[in-house]
Protein backbone atom coordinates (compact mmCIF):
# COMPACT_ATOMS: atom_id res chain seq x y z
CA UNK A 1 0.00 0.00 0.00
CA UNK A 2 1.00 3.89 -1.23
CA UNK A 3 0.41 6.39 0.93
CA UNK A 4 0.32 9.93 -0.06
CA UNK A 5 0.26 13.24 2.20
CA UNK A 6 -1.13 16.46 1.02
CA UNK A 7 -0.09 18.62 3.26
CA UNK A 8 0.57 21.83 0.76
CA UNK A 9 1.17 20.12 -2.46
CA UNK A 10 -1.05 21.19 -5.22
CA UNK A 11 -3.92 18.71 -7.15
CA UNK A 12 -1.60 18.45 -9.86
CA UNK A 13 1.44 17.42 -7.70
CA UNK A 14 -1.07 14.89 -6.23
CA UNK A 15 -2.82 13.70 -9.43
CA UNK A 16 0.80 12.94 -10.82
CA UNK A 17 1.58 11.35 -7.40
CA UNK A 18 -1.15 8.93 -7.79
CA UNK A 19 -0.35 7.95 -11.58
CA UNK A 20 3.34 7.59 -10.96
CA UNK A 21 2.57 5.29 -7.91
CA UNK A 22 -0.42 3.17 -10.30
CA UNK A 23 2.92 3.08 -12.89
CA UNK A 24 5.02 1.30 -10.65
CA UNK A 25 2.21 -1.30 -10.09
CA UNK A 26 0.91 -0.54 -7.19
CA UNK A 27 -2.83 -1.34 -6.26
CA UNK A 28 -3.42 0.41 -3.42
CA UNK A 29 -3.39 4.27 -2.27
CA UNK A 30 -4.19 6.17 0.63
CA UNK A 31 -4.17 10.16 0.36
CA UNK A 32 -4.37 11.53 3.60
CA UNK A 33 -5.20 15.30 4.13
CA UNK A 34 -7.00 15.89 0.81
CA UNK A 35 -8.80 18.79 2.63
CA UNK A 36 -11.35 19.05 0.16
CA UNK A 37 -9.62 19.66 -2.81
CA UNK A 38 -10.85 19.63 -6.55
CA UNK A 39 -10.46 17.38 -9.49
CA UNK A 40 -8.61 14.53 -7.54
CA UNK A 41 -8.57 11.11 -8.91
CA UNK A 42 -9.86 12.04 -12.09
CA UNK A 43 -9.81 9.57 -15.56
CA UNK A 44 -8.08 6.65 -13.41
CA UNK A 45 -8.14 3.82 -15.92
CA UNK A 46 -6.79 1.31 -13.88
CA UNK A 47 -8.74 -0.99 -11.73
CA UNK A 48 -6.74 0.11 -8.63
CA UNK A 49 -8.13 1.41 -5.20
CA UNK A 50 -7.68 5.22 -3.99
CA UNK A 51 -8.68 6.09 -0.42
CA UNK A 52 -9.69 9.62 0.04
CA UNK A 53 -9.03 10.20 4.09
CA UNK A 54 -11.39 13.16 4.30
CA UNK A 55 -13.45 15.26 2.13
CA UNK A 56 -13.04 15.91 -1.75
CA UNK A 57 -13.92 18.65 -3.45
CA UNK A 58 -15.13 19.13 -7.26
CA UNK A 59 -15.00 16.44 -10.12
CA UNK A 60 -13.49 13.93 -7.88
CA UNK A 61 -13.36 10.56 -9.69
CA UNK A 62 -14.63 11.56 -12.61
CA UNK A 63 -14.12 10.29 -16.30
CA UNK A 64 -13.02 6.80 -14.35
CA UNK A 65 -12.67 3.50 -16.08
CA UNK A 66 -11.84 0.77 -13.37
CA UNK A 67 -10.69 1.75 -10.19
CA UNK A 68 -12.64 1.53 -6.73
CA UNK A 69 -12.27 5.45 -4.93
CA UNK A 70 -13.31 5.30 -1.42
CA UNK A 71 -13.97 9.15 -0.22
CA UNK A 72 -14.11 8.95 4.07
CA UNK A 73 -16.15 12.48 4.20
CA UNK A 74 -18.05 13.88 1.76
CA UNK A 75 -17.73 15.29 -1.84
CA UNK A 76 -18.34 18.48 -4.04
CA UNK A 77 -20.41 18.92 -7.18
CA UNK A 78 -19.19 16.60 -10.00
CA UNK A 79 -18.42 13.55 -8.20
CA UNK A 80 -18.03 10.52 -10.73
CA UNK A 81 -19.30 12.58 -14.11
CA UNK A 82 -19.38 10.65 -16.98
CA UNK A 83 -17.46 7.32 -14.70
CA UNK A 84 -17.10 4.69 -17.61
CA UNK A 85 -16.85 1.72 -14.74
CA UNK A 86 -15.59 1.61 -11.30
CA UNK A 87 -16.79 2.40 -8.12
CA UNK A 88 -17.18 5.20 -6.04
CA UNK A 89 -18.07 5.17 -2.65
CA UNK A 90 -18.74 8.23 -0.28
CA UNK A 91 -18.95 8.07 3.11
CA UNK A 92 -20.97 11.50 3.96
CA UNK A 93 -22.64 13.53 1.87
CA UNK A 94 -22.07 14.94 -1.58
CA UNK A 95 -22.90 17.96 -3.70
CA UNK A 96 -24.73 19.01 -6.65
CA UNK A 97 -24.63 16.74 -9.90
CA UNK A 98 -23.03 13.49 -8.72
CA UNK A 99 -22.99 10.47 -10.73
CA UNK A 100 -24.05 12.95 -13.72
CA UNK A 101 -24.04 11.18 -16.96
CA UNK A 102 -21.77 7.69 -15.87
CA UNK A 103 -22.11 4.75 -18.28
CA UNK A 104 -20.94 2.02 -15.76
CA UNK A 105 -19.97 1.20 -12.47
CA UNK A 106 -21.61 1.98 -9.15
CA UNK A 107 -21.70 4.93 -7.11
CA UNK A 108 -22.45 4.53 -3.70
CA UNK A 109 -23.36 7.59 -1.17
CA UNK A 110 -23.56 6.95 2.63
CA UNK A 111 -24.75 10.37 3.54
CA UNK A 112 -27.49 12.70 1.38
CA UNK A 113 -26.80 13.91 -2.09
CA UNK A 114 -28.02 17.57 -2.71
CA UNK A 115 -29.32 18.25 -6.27
CA UNK A 116 -29.08 16.75 -10.02
CA UNK A 117 -28.43 13.63 -9.02
CA UNK A 118 -27.62 11.06 -11.59
CA UNK A 119 -28.99 13.86 -14.35
CA UNK A 120 -28.52 11.84 -17.91
CA UNK A 121 -27.32 8.52 -16.55
CA UNK A 122 -26.32 6.42 -19.54
CA UNK A 123 -25.78 3.19 -17.25
CA UNK A 124 -24.65 2.22 -14.19
CA UNK A 125 -25.96 2.24 -10.58
CA UNK A 126 -26.11 4.90 -8.25
CA UNK A 127 -27.06 3.97 -4.38
CA UNK A 128 -27.91 6.80 -1.55
CA UNK A 129 -28.55 5.47 1.87
CA UNK A 130 -30.11 8.92 2.84
CA UNK A 131 -32.07 11.38 0.73
CA UNK A 132 -31.28 13.33 -2.47
CA UNK A 133 -32.31 17.22 -3.66
CA UNK A 134 -34.21 18.35 -6.44
CA UNK A 135 -34.19 17.22 -10.23
CA UNK A 136 -32.34 13.68 -9.33
CA UNK A 137 -32.75 11.23 -12.61
CA UNK A 138 -33.46 14.23 -14.76
CA UNK A 139 -33.46 12.94 -18.28
CA UNK A 140 -31.80 9.47 -17.28
CA UNK A 141 -31.48 7.36 -20.27
CA UNK A 142 -30.54 3.73 -18.51
CA UNK A 143 -29.24 2.21 -15.34
CA UNK A 144 -30.67 2.41 -11.72
CA UNK A 145 -30.54 4.82 -9.23
CA UNK A 146 -31.53 3.65 -5.87
CA UNK A 147 -33.04 6.43 -3.15
CA UNK A 148 -33.09 4.74 0.47
CA UNK A 149 -34.22 7.91 1.84
CA UNK A 150 -36.72 10.95 0.68
CA UNK A 151 -36.52 11.83 -3.09
CA UNK A 152 -37.07 15.81 -3.58
CA UNK A 153 -38.58 17.78 -5.92
CA UNK A 154 -39.32 17.43 -9.90
CA UNK A 155 -37.95 13.49 -9.04
CA UNK A 156 -37.01 11.42 -12.43
CA UNK A 157 -38.12 14.66 -14.67
CA UNK A 158 -38.74 13.89 -18.72
CA UNK A 159 -36.98 10.28 -18.15
CA UNK A 160 -35.66 7.79 -20.78
CA UNK A 161 -34.79 4.35 -19.50
CA UNK A 162 -33.15 4.89 -16.47
CA UNK A 163 -34.96 2.37 -13.23
CA UNK A 164 -35.49 4.53 -10.48
CA UNK A 165 -36.25 3.47 -6.73
CA UNK A 166 -37.29 5.23 -4.15
CA UNK A 167 -37.37 3.83 -0.43
CA UNK A 168 -39.05 6.94 1.31
CA UNK A 169 -41.37 9.53 0.51
CA UNK A 170 -41.38 11.97 -3.22
CA UNK A 171 -41.69 15.63 -2.42
CA UNK A 172 -42.80 15.64 -5.97
CA UNK A 173 -42.38 13.55 -9.17
CA UNK A 174 -41.09 15.50 -12.62
CA UNK A 175 -43.14 15.50 -15.57
CA UNK A 176 -43.66 12.12 -17.48
CA UNK A 177 -43.05 10.35 -14.05
CA UNK A 178 -44.74 7.23 -13.11
CA UNK A 179 -44.40 5.33 -9.94
CA UNK A 180 -44.87 1.39 -10.25
CA UNK A 181 -45.00 -1.15 -8.29
CA UNK A 182 -41.40 -3.32 -8.20
CA UNK A 183 -41.63 -7.05 -9.41
CA UNK A 184 -40.38 -9.43 -7.95
CA UNK A 185 -36.98 -9.87 -9.42
CA UNK A 186 -36.54 -6.24 -8.66
CA UNK A 187 -37.02 -6.62 -4.90
CA UNK A 188 -34.20 -9.29 -5.20
CA UNK A 189 -32.44 -7.04 -7.05
CA UNK A 190 -32.65 -4.16 -4.50
CA UNK A 191 -32.07 -6.75 -1.62
CA UNK A 192 -29.06 -7.91 -3.28
CA UNK A 193 -27.38 -4.71 -3.64
CA UNK A 194 -28.39 -3.43 -0.31
CA UNK A 195 -26.61 -6.06 1.01
CA UNK A 196 -23.74 -5.57 -1.33
CA UNK A 197 -23.29 -1.96 -0.47
CA UNK A 198 -25.17 -0.75 1.92
CA UNK A 199 -25.11 -3.67 4.55
CA UNK A 200 -26.40 -1.40 7.37
CA UNK A 201 -29.60 0.09 5.69
CA UNK A 202 -32.90 -1.00 6.98
CA UNK A 203 -34.67 -1.10 3.83
CA UNK A 204 -35.89 -4.15 2.51
CA UNK A 205 -36.37 -4.43 -1.06
CA UNK A 206 -40.27 -5.16 -0.95
CA UNK A 207 -40.36 -1.05 0.55
CA UNK A 208 -39.73 0.83 -2.68
CA UNK A 209 -41.34 2.32 -4.45
CA UNK A 210 -40.46 2.13 -8.27
CA UNK A 211 -40.40 5.39 -10.45
CA UNK A 212 -39.98 5.17 -14.55
CA UNK A 213 -41.01 7.41 -17.85
CA UNK A 214 -44.69 7.35 -18.88
CA UNK A 215 -43.08 7.33 -22.22
CA UNK A 216 -45.50 10.73 -23.21
CA UNK A 217 -43.12 12.48 -23.92
CA UNK A 218 -40.70 10.02 -26.05
CA UNK A 219 -42.30 10.61 -29.18
CA UNK A 220 -44.29 14.10 -30.36
CA UNK A 221 -47.98 13.78 -30.77
CA UNK A 222 -50.26 16.71 -31.24
CA UNK A 223 -52.86 15.63 -29.70
CA UNK A 224 -50.98 15.09 -26.57
CA UNK A 225 -50.20 18.79 -26.78
CA UNK A 226 -51.24 19.53 -23.01
CA UNK A 227 -48.61 17.20 -21.89
CA UNK A 228 -45.56 19.12 -24.10
CA UNK A 229 -47.23 22.67 -22.62
CA UNK A 230 -46.71 21.27 -19.25
CA UNK A 231 -43.67 19.90 -19.96
CA UNK A 232 -42.37 22.68 -21.46
CA UNK B 1 -18.13 33.12 -9.72
CA UNK B 2 -17.65 34.68 -6.65
CA UNK B 3 -16.98 33.20 -3.32
CA UNK B 4 -19.22 33.93 -0.13
CA UNK B 5 -18.11 32.85 3.67
CA UNK B 6 -20.09 32.96 6.74
CA UNK B 7 -18.47 32.33 10.31
CA UNK B 8 -21.09 31.91 13.57
CA UNK B 9 -19.87 31.41 16.93
CA UNK B 10 -21.73 30.05 19.24
CA UNK B 11 -20.47 30.69 22.63
CA UNK B 12 -18.37 33.96 23.89
CA UNK B 13 -19.35 37.29 22.44
CA UNK B 14 -15.70 37.60 21.86
CA UNK B 15 -14.71 34.76 20.29
CA UNK B 16 -12.22 35.03 16.83
CA UNK B 17 -14.29 35.99 14.24
CA UNK B 18 -11.69 37.79 11.59
CA UNK B 19 -9.50 34.94 11.48
CA UNK B 20 -11.97 32.16 10.50
CA UNK B 21 -13.69 34.74 7.69
CA UNK B 22 -10.12 35.66 6.45
CA UNK B 23 -8.92 32.11 6.44
CA UNK B 24 -12.14 30.65 4.32
CA UNK B 25 -12.11 34.00 1.99
CA UNK B 26 -8.45 32.84 1.31
CA UNK B 27 -9.36 29.56 0.14
CA UNK B 28 -11.82 30.93 -1.79
CA UNK B 29 -9.50 33.67 -3.76
CA UNK B 30 -9.14 32.34 -6.98
CA UNK B 31 -12.71 32.24 -7.38
CA UNK B 32 -12.84 36.09 -7.23
CA UNK B 33 -9.53 38.05 -8.08
CA UNK B 34 -11.30 41.42 -8.52
CA UNK B 35 -12.28 42.32 -5.31
CA UNK B 36 -12.43 41.30 -1.04
CA UNK B 37 -14.69 42.03 1.70
CA UNK B 38 -16.00 41.56 5.07
CA UNK B 39 -18.16 42.34 7.66
CA UNK B 40 -18.16 41.72 11.03
CA UNK B 41 -19.89 42.03 14.06
CA UNK B 42 -18.09 43.21 17.39
CA UNK B 43 -18.77 43.79 20.63
CA UNK B 44 -21.84 46.10 20.88
CA UNK B 45 -21.54 49.57 21.35
CA UNK B 46 -23.90 51.39 24.09
CA UNK B 47 -26.00 53.62 22.88
CA UNK B 48 -23.83 54.04 20.01
CA UNK B 49 -23.65 53.46 16.68
CA UNK B 50 -20.33 52.42 14.18
CA UNK B 51 -20.31 54.12 11.24
CA UNK B 52 -17.46 53.52 8.57
CA UNK B 53 -16.85 55.96 5.46
CA UNK B 54 -15.36 55.07 2.49
CA UNK B 55 -12.79 58.38 1.55
CA UNK B 56 -12.11 57.16 -1.70
CA UNK B 57 -10.46 54.52 -4.20
CA UNK B 58 -7.27 56.27 -4.50
CA UNK B 59 -6.10 59.92 -4.83
CA UNK B 60 -5.34 61.90 -2.27
CA UNK B 61 -7.26 59.94 1.27
CA UNK B 62 -5.11 62.34 3.19
CA UNK B 63 -6.73 65.44 2.32
CA UNK B 64 -10.14 64.28 2.06
CA UNK B 65 -9.71 62.91 5.93
CA UNK B 66 -8.88 66.06 6.92
CA UNK B 67 -12.00 67.20 5.32
CA UNK B 68 -14.23 64.55 7.26
CA UNK B 69 -12.68 64.89 10.26
CA UNK B 70 -12.80 68.71 10.21
CA UNK B 71 -16.59 68.21 9.64
CA UNK B 72 -17.52 65.50 12.11
CA UNK B 73 -15.64 67.82 14.78
CA UNK B 74 -18.66 69.84 14.43
CA UNK B 75 -21.36 67.63 14.66
CA UNK B 76 -22.87 66.85 17.91
CA UNK B 77 -22.62 63.43 18.79
CA UNK B 78 -19.55 62.32 17.09
CA UNK B 79 -16.55 60.74 18.56
CA UNK B 80 -13.71 58.77 18.59
CA UNK B 81 -12.87 59.21 14.83
CA UNK B 82 -10.10 57.72 13.13
CA UNK B 83 -8.86 56.85 9.94
CA UNK B 84 -7.03 54.23 8.21
CA UNK B 85 -6.20 53.43 4.32
CA UNK B 86 -9.53 54.50 2.44
CA UNK B 87 -11.95 54.65 5.85
CA UNK B 88 -12.88 56.63 8.48
CA UNK B 89 -14.30 54.87 11.36
CA UNK B 90 -16.39 57.03 14.26
CA UNK B 91 -19.03 56.57 16.56
CA UNK B 92 -22.46 58.37 16.51
CA UNK B 93 -24.24 58.76 19.50
CA UNK B 94 -27.19 56.68 19.37
CA UNK B 95 -29.36 59.35 19.29
CA UNK B 96 -28.02 60.57 15.88
CA UNK B 97 -30.49 61.41 12.55
CA UNK B 98 -28.60 58.66 10.54
CA UNK B 99 -30.26 60.23 7.84
CA UNK B 100 -28.97 63.68 8.00
CA UNK B 101 -25.57 62.29 9.29
CA UNK B 102 -25.35 60.32 5.99
CA UNK B 103 -26.11 63.88 3.65
CA UNK B 104 -23.82 65.26 5.60
CA UNK B 105 -21.21 63.28 4.93
CA UNK B 106 -21.92 62.13 1.43
CA UNK B 107 -22.49 65.99 0.63
CA UNK B 108 -19.12 67.29 1.49
CA UNK B 109 -17.38 65.12 -1.28
CA UNK B 110 -18.10 63.06 -4.21
CA UNK B 111 -16.19 60.29 -3.36
CA UNK B 112 -17.26 59.38 0.58
CA UNK B 113 -19.71 56.91 1.17
CA UNK B 114 -21.19 55.82 4.38
CA UNK B 115 -20.23 51.86 3.98
CA UNK B 116 -21.89 50.52 7.03
CA UNK B 117 -23.93 51.84 10.13
CA UNK B 118 -24.24 49.58 12.89
CA UNK B 119 -24.20 48.93 17.06
CA UNK B 120 -21.85 46.22 15.74
CA UNK B 121 -21.48 45.86 12.35
CA UNK B 122 -18.11 47.01 10.55
CA UNK B 123 -17.67 46.50 6.99
CA UNK B 124 -14.36 46.66 5.36
CA UNK B 125 -13.42 45.85 1.60
CA UNK B 126 -11.42 46.93 -1.58
CA UNK B 127 -10.28 45.56 -5.04
CA UNK B 128 -8.12 42.49 -4.66
CA UNK B 129 -7.27 39.35 -2.98
CA UNK B 130 -7.98 38.63 0.86
CA UNK B 131 -3.93 38.64 1.35
CA UNK B 132 -4.12 42.28 0.79
CA UNK B 133 -7.33 43.00 2.64
CA UNK B 134 -5.67 41.03 5.48
CA UNK B 135 -2.36 43.40 4.88
CA UNK B 136 -3.87 46.52 4.93
CA UNK B 137 -6.70 46.11 7.78
CA UNK B 138 -5.67 43.48 9.72
CA UNK B 139 -8.88 42.01 10.03
CA UNK B 140 -7.88 38.71 11.13
CA UNK B 141 -7.39 40.70 14.64
CA UNK B 142 -11.39 41.11 14.96
CA UNK B 143 -13.12 39.37 18.15
CA UNK B 144 -17.02 39.05 18.32
CA UNK B 145 -19.48 36.79 17.25
CA UNK B 146 -20.16 36.32 13.71
CA UNK B 147 -19.04 37.71 10.14
CA UNK B 148 -19.36 37.31 6.48
CA UNK B 149 -16.81 37.68 3.94
CA UNK B 150 -16.78 37.74 -0.50
CA UNK B 151 -14.27 37.60 -2.82
CA UNK B 152 -15.65 38.80 -6.18
CA UNK B 153 -15.56 37.98 -9.44
CA UNK B 154 -17.29 40.75 -11.41
CA UNK B 155 -19.61 39.91 -14.58
CA UNK B 156 -21.73 42.73 -14.92
CA UNK B 157 -20.66 45.78 -12.88
CA UNK B 158 -17.45 47.82 -12.34
CA UNK B 159 -14.51 46.74 -10.64
CA UNK B 160 -14.13 49.51 -7.26
CA UNK B 161 -14.83 49.54 -3.49
CA UNK B 162 -18.31 50.81 -3.57
CA UNK B 163 -19.16 47.87 -5.92
CA UNK B 164 -17.38 45.41 -3.73
CA UNK B 165 -19.58 42.92 -1.11
CA UNK B 166 -20.58 42.93 1.60
CA UNK B 167 -23.20 45.25 0.64
CA UNK B 168 -24.57 47.23 3.59
CA UNK B 169 -28.32 48.38 3.50
CA UNK B 170 -28.48 52.07 3.30
CA UNK B 171 -30.25 53.32 6.67
CA UNK B 172 -30.70 49.77 8.07
CA UNK B 173 -27.86 49.63 11.18
CA UNK B 174 -26.79 46.02 11.22
CA UNK B 175 -27.81 44.13 8.12
CA UNK B 176 -25.03 42.93 5.31
CA UNK B 177 -25.40 40.82 2.69
CA UNK B 178 -23.01 38.66 0.67
CA UNK B 179 -24.48 37.16 -2.85
CA UNK B 180 -22.89 35.05 -5.05
CA UNK B 181 -24.80 34.74 -8.40
CA UNK B 182 -27.41 36.72 -11.00
CA UNK B 183 -30.67 38.97 -9.49
CA UNK B 184 -32.50 38.60 -13.39
CA UNK B 185 -34.92 40.77 -12.27
CA UNK B 186 -32.68 43.14 -10.69
CA UNK B 187 -34.37 46.46 -13.07
CA UNK B 188 -37.24 46.10 -12.38
CA UNK B 189 -36.77 45.20 -9.08
CA UNK B 190 -34.27 48.78 -8.86
CA UNK B 191 -37.01 50.74 -10.63
CA UNK B 192 -39.96 49.19 -8.36
CA UNK B 193 -37.77 50.97 -5.57
CA UNK B 194 -36.12 53.93 -6.83
CA UNK B 195 -39.46 55.61 -7.54
CA UNK B 196 -40.17 54.82 -3.98
CA UNK B 197 -37.24 57.44 -3.48
CA UNK B 198 -34.12 54.40 -2.46
CA UNK B 199 -31.31 55.78 -3.57
CA UNK B 200 -28.77 53.10 -5.22
CA UNK B 201 -24.98 53.25 -4.78
CA UNK B 202 -23.96 51.16 -7.47
CA UNK B 203 -24.96 49.61 -10.56
CA UNK B 204 -24.34 45.82 -8.61
CA UNK B 205 -27.00 43.46 -8.57
CA UNK B 206 -26.03 42.56 -5.03
CA UNK B 207 -27.11 46.46 -3.75
CA UNK B 208 -30.76 44.84 -4.39
CA UNK B 209 -30.99 41.93 -1.87
CA UNK B 210 -29.69 44.24 0.58
CA UNK B 211 -32.61 47.09 -0.27
CA UNK B 212 -35.13 44.37 -0.44
CA UNK B 213 -34.16 42.21 2.58
CA UNK B 214 -34.30 45.54 4.39
CA UNK B 215 -37.11 46.60 3.06
CA UNK B 216 -38.52 43.29 4.03
CA UNK B 217 -37.44 43.64 7.90
CA UNK B 218 -38.91 46.97 8.00
CA UNK B 219 -42.00 45.58 7.41
CA UNK B 220 -42.07 43.49 10.44
CA UNK B 221 -40.90 39.78 9.14
CA UNK B 222 -38.24 37.98 10.40
CA UNK B 223 -34.93 37.10 8.69
CA UNK B 224 -36.82 33.82 7.71
CA UNK B 225 -39.54 35.13 6.33
CA UNK B 226 -38.11 37.84 4.67
CA UNK B 227 -36.08 34.89 3.16
CA UNK B 228 -39.11 32.97 1.78
CA UNK B 229 -39.84 36.23 0.22
CA UNK B 230 -37.27 36.32 -1.36
CA UNK B 231 -37.43 33.29 -2.94
CA UNK B 232 -40.83 34.45 -4.53
CA UNK B 233 -39.75 37.46 -5.54
CA UNK B 234 -35.63 37.20 -6.48
CA UNK B 235 -35.34 35.51 -9.85
CA UNK B 236 -32.39 34.13 -10.75
CA UNK B 237 -29.28 31.92 -9.31
CA UNK B 238 -28.14 33.17 -6.33
CA UNK B 239 -26.93 31.61 -2.84
CA UNK B 240 -27.30 34.59 -0.03
CA UNK B 241 -25.96 35.11 3.58
CA UNK B 242 -27.44 37.62 5.48
CA UNK B 243 -26.24 38.50 8.79
CA UNK B 244 -27.97 41.17 11.29
CA UNK B 245 -27.13 42.12 15.16
CA UNK B 246 -27.78 38.90 16.48
CA UNK B 247 -28.85 36.49 13.74
CA UNK B 248 -26.79 34.47 10.66
CA UNK B 249 -28.99 32.93 7.89
CA UNK B 250 -28.55 32.19 4.29
CA UNK B 251 -31.05 31.15 0.93
CA UNK B 252 -30.23 28.99 -1.62
CA UNK B 253 -32.03 30.08 -4.83
CA UNK B 254 -34.67 27.66 -6.31
CA UNK B 255 -32.47 26.13 -9.38
CA UNK B 256 -29.78 25.44 -6.65
CA UNK B 257 -27.99 26.63 -9.62
CA UNK B 258 -24.77 28.17 -6.84
CA UNK B 259 -22.94 26.05 -4.66
CA UNK B 260 -23.03 26.17 -1.03
CA UNK B 261 -21.65 24.23 1.83
CA UNK B 262 -22.60 24.33 6.09
CA UNK B 263 -21.72 22.71 8.89
CA UNK B 264 -22.91 23.01 12.46
CA UNK B 265 -20.67 21.93 15.34
CA UNK B 266 -21.56 23.18 19.18
CA UNK B 267 -19.05 26.01 18.53
CA UNK B 268 -20.08 26.96 15.49
CA UNK B 269 -21.93 27.17 12.07
CA UNK B 270 -19.12 27.78 9.48
CA UNK B 271 -20.90 28.40 5.47
CA UNK B 272 -19.10 28.73 2.15
CA UNK B 273 -19.75 28.51 -1.32
CA UNK B 274 -16.78 25.25 -1.33
CA UNK B 275 -15.82 22.92 1.59
CA UNK B 276 -11.99 23.92 0.53
CA UNK B 277 -12.49 27.11 2.82
CA UNK B 278 -14.15 25.60 5.74
CA UNK B 279 -11.84 22.73 5.94
CA UNK B 280 -8.74 24.88 6.08
CA UNK B 281 -9.56 27.81 8.24
CA UNK B 282 -10.94 24.91 10.98
CA UNK B 283 -9.42 22.50 11.83
CA UNK B 284 -10.92 19.19 13.58
CA UNK B 285 -14.15 16.51 13.14
CA UNK B 286 -16.90 17.74 11.64
CA UNK B 287 -19.57 16.81 8.59
CA UNK B 288 -20.18 19.18 5.85
CA UNK B 289 -23.09 19.21 3.36
CA UNK B 290 -24.39 21.04 0.26
CA UNK B 291 -27.65 23.42 1.29
CA UNK B 292 -30.80 21.81 -0.89
CA UNK B 293 -32.96 23.61 -3.35
CA UNK B 294 -34.76 26.87 -1.52
CA UNK B 295 -32.79 25.61 1.79
CA UNK B 296 -32.71 28.38 3.99
CA UNK B 297 -30.80 28.56 7.47
CA UNK B 298 -30.85 31.43 10.23
CA UNK B 299 -28.73 30.77 13.03
CA UNK B 300 -29.75 33.42 16.25
CA UNK B 301 -27.76 34.39 19.50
Amino acid sequence: MAEIVCGNRSTREINEEIRRIIATGEHEIVVQGPGARHNLGVAVLAPVRIRFAGSVGYYCAGLIDGPRIEVDESAGWGLAESMMNGEVIVRGSVGNGAAAAIRGGTVVIHGDAAARLGVSMKGGTVLVAGSCGYMAAFMGQKGTLVVCGDAGDAFADSLYETTCFVGGSIRGLGTDAIVERPSQQDVGWLDSALSQYLPGSQRRGNEFKKVVAGRKLWNFDKREWKVWQEAL
Amino acid sequence: MCGIVGFFAKGSQQAEIGRPVIDMLRALGCRGPDSAGVALFGSPNDNAFVVRVKLGDGGDLGSRSHKLVAYLETVTGCSHISTNASYARFLANGETDLLRLTAGVEELDEDFEIVSVGRRLEIVKQTGSPDNLEKTYSVSRSMGTHGLGHTRLSTESRVDLSHSQPFWSHGYPDLAIVHNGHITNYHQLRRMYEQRGTRFYTENDSEVVAIYLADQLRQGASLQESFERMLRDLDGSYSCLAATEQQLGFVKDAFALKPLVMTETTDFVAVATEEIAIRSAMPGLYSVREAQVGEIRVWQR
